[in-house]
């Protein structure tokens, strides 16, 4: 406890902070809660009053893009913690604090994205629960694990971005390679379009991919389309991919610490 | 073994060569064109416990990168560094915790919150226990006089009050080595004297082990008994204060005042120079203290002519250092 100290001091700031800008934030949740009403409208229409298309009930797409839309919005991550840092020169006051950069910068994303779980999650699903209607979850203890895959779909998401980061040692500006990411991470996570409906080689192609475990599985298995087995295995590719990720950034951060310029002064 | 050495450090850094304009966009775009610049070549120092060292060179001679590498900030190329057993760089996360910096450039403080804010936040970062911190805050904020502007958001601080604020912000978890980068940056007379003491203070009561880097020769003269020049990445002096005078400022002035209007007859290897018209009562002697002893000078003036007033003087720091930086003198 001792040791994570200075990491919950940052946490706490960087959850205080969020408060500051109350217009954009009440926005936010407008921008979540409107974009949940355009797809639902979308979906209804492409249904037709069928309320199902191969199998898959209109309130699963529901419940899909209302969780996947709620969690994207909690799960906060600053792509540009980093290049910004390294851009303006200010990684070198950070260099100088006895923490480590990466678990500075996950804390501060924490704090952010607890904040945004709270204040953002929380209201704009609910008022899309109310108004459009959400698949119930099977039980409590599936509840606890969509949770727990939940978070580490988050582990996914912010591990993706801290292996992205690292090339702006390198380039320094890396708003082209996050905006690809970002791009991927919207149509290949099945936020948008539920991996449901993407075509059988495709879905073989994502599987392969970090993105499908983001939202899509704790998405399933809210909805009861997992056994114990694969909820298990689940589990297991979500922390795969955190440890890969996190060792590619890792490796990319000692590289990169070498190659550092400070820009100004 | 001194408690910071640095043995034969390099480093260069590649910097993108392109010509102005459009054409020397396009010419980038397709075949960028990079260079070396060496901006530490081979530097060897090393400084013991308590001492207060300035370090000093022209823009661009690599005083802030040689301070990164002490830091624990950037790696060197080549060479080694070594600060209080630890190897900054490598070791960084747990060296930092022992050593505090000051960018004057940099701030470590946040700009949106009032500067007690960062304090406490940089007091949870390092761990400094509850009365320690208390006790430092009150003992520094006294010394630079900040009591005033504690509670304001940094964004609202003068230039001068903001130096201050990262001065102890650098110092609140008591470090026994503190580098400064250009601590006196753009701040007015009274608040560099006031950094000045307070510099000066903490190295003789605390015995803080201190580098610092300026442009203020004033910052050097009042604080600092050793300096270390570079000057295009390498070290061209390393020694006492006093011993750049005589390394490489052996001339010698002497400024007369003669009762009545006067003719001096030549004398060797002493320059005359009138200092009124021609034939006038003031005139000023240049000499070389090693060519021409200063007493002998004198007695034979007294001798020959009755004379009101006279002083010796000494070339000021600051000139010689300006000539060490342009290759006028020898080095």
């Amino acid at each position: 406890m001792k040791k994570l100290g200075p990491y919950l001091a940052f946490t706490k700031k960087s959850f205080l902070g969020r408060s500051a800008y109350r217009f954009d934030h009440f926005m936010g949740i407008f921008d979540t809660i409107l974009r949940i009403f355009i797809f639902w409208e979308i979906y209804r229409a492409l249904y037709g009053g069928r309320s199902e298309v191969d199998g898959i009930t209109l309130t699963m797409v529901t419940t899909n893009f209302i969780l996947a839309m709620g969690l994207d919005a909690a799960f906060f991550v600053d792509d540009y913690y980093l290049p910004s840092r390294i851009q303006s020169g200010s990684i070198a006051t950070e260099l100088l604090l006895p923490v480590s950069v990466h678990g500075r910068m996950l804390a501060d994303n924490l704090g952010n994205a607890l904040f945004q779980l709270i204040f953002h999650f929380v209201p704009a699903v609910t008022v899309s629960v109310h108004v459009i209607g959400i698949a119930a979850p099977t039980g409590p203890l599936v509840l606890l694990l969509f949770l727990l895959s939940a978070l580490l779909g988050y582990g996914v998401l912010w591990t993706i971005s801290f292996a992205a980061q690292m090339f702006s040692f390198w380039l320094i500006n890396i708003w082209s390679i996050v905006t690809i990411k970002n791009s991927l991470i919207k149509v290949l996570s099945g936020s948008m379009i539920p991996l449901w409906f993407m075509p059988d080689w495709m879905q073989g192609v994502i599987r392969f991919t970090p993105f499908s475990s983001i939202f899509f599985l704790p998405v399933q298995i809210y909805l009861g389309q997992l056994s114990l087995a694969e909820i298990l295995r689940s589990f297991l590719i979500q922390l795969f991919w955190i440890a890969v990720l996190f060792l590619i950034g890792m490796l990319l951060w000692k590289k990169g610490q070498k190659k550092l310029v400070v820009q100004g002064g | 073994m001194s408690l910071i050495e640095v043995n034969g450090v390099s480093k260069t850094f590649r910097v993108s060569r392109r010509s102005a304009g459009i054409p020397g966009m396009l010419a980038n775009l397709i075949n960028p064109k990079y260079e070396k610049k060496q901006a530490v070549n081979d530097i060897t120092f090393s400084i013991e416990e308590g001492e207060m060292v300035g370090f000093i060179g022209p823009n661009g001679a690599g005083k802030s990168t040689t301070i990164k590498m002490l830091s624990g900030i950037l790696y060197p190329d080549t060479g080694s560094v070594r600060v209080n057993g630890y190897v900054p760089y490598k070791q960084r996360k747990s060296y930092v915790g022992s050593i505090g910096v000051v960018f004057g450039q940099k701030s470590q403080l946040q700009w949106d919150l009032p500067v007690i804010d960062s304090f406490e936040l940089l007091k949870a970062i390092y761990r400094v226990p509850e009365d320690v911190y208390q006790e430092n805050l009150k003992r520094f904020t006294d010394m630079l006089d900040m009591s005033g502007f504690l509670n304001q958001p940094v964004r609202q601080l003068s230039l001068g009050q903001r130096m201050r604020a990262d001065i102890v912000a650098a110092l609140l978890h008591s470090p026994k080595i503190v580098f400064f980068d250009e601590p006196t940056i753009g701040v007015d007379v009274v608040g560099k004297e006031t950094i000045r003491n307070f510099l000066c203070e903490l190295n003789e009561k605390d015995g803080v082990t201190m580098l610092f880097t300026t442009h203020d020769m004033q910052d050097i003269e009042k604080t600092c008994k050793r300096l270390i020049i570079i000057d295009q990445g390498a070290k061209v002096y390393d020694g006492l204060l006093s011993g750049i005078r005589s390394a490489y400022g052996t001339t010698r002035q002497l400024d007369v005042e003669f009762s009545a209007d006067c003719t001096v007859a030549p004398i060797e290897h002493v320059e005359i120079r009138e200092q009124d018209a021609p034939g006038g009562r003031k005139k000023r002697f240049l000499f070389e203290s090693k060519e021409v002893p200063i007493d002998a000078l004198i007695s034979s003036l007294l001798a020959n002519y009755t004379i009101r007033d006279l002083t010796v003087s000494e070339p000021e720091i600051e000139g010689l250092i300006r000539k060490i930086y342009s290759g006028e003198v020898a080095r």
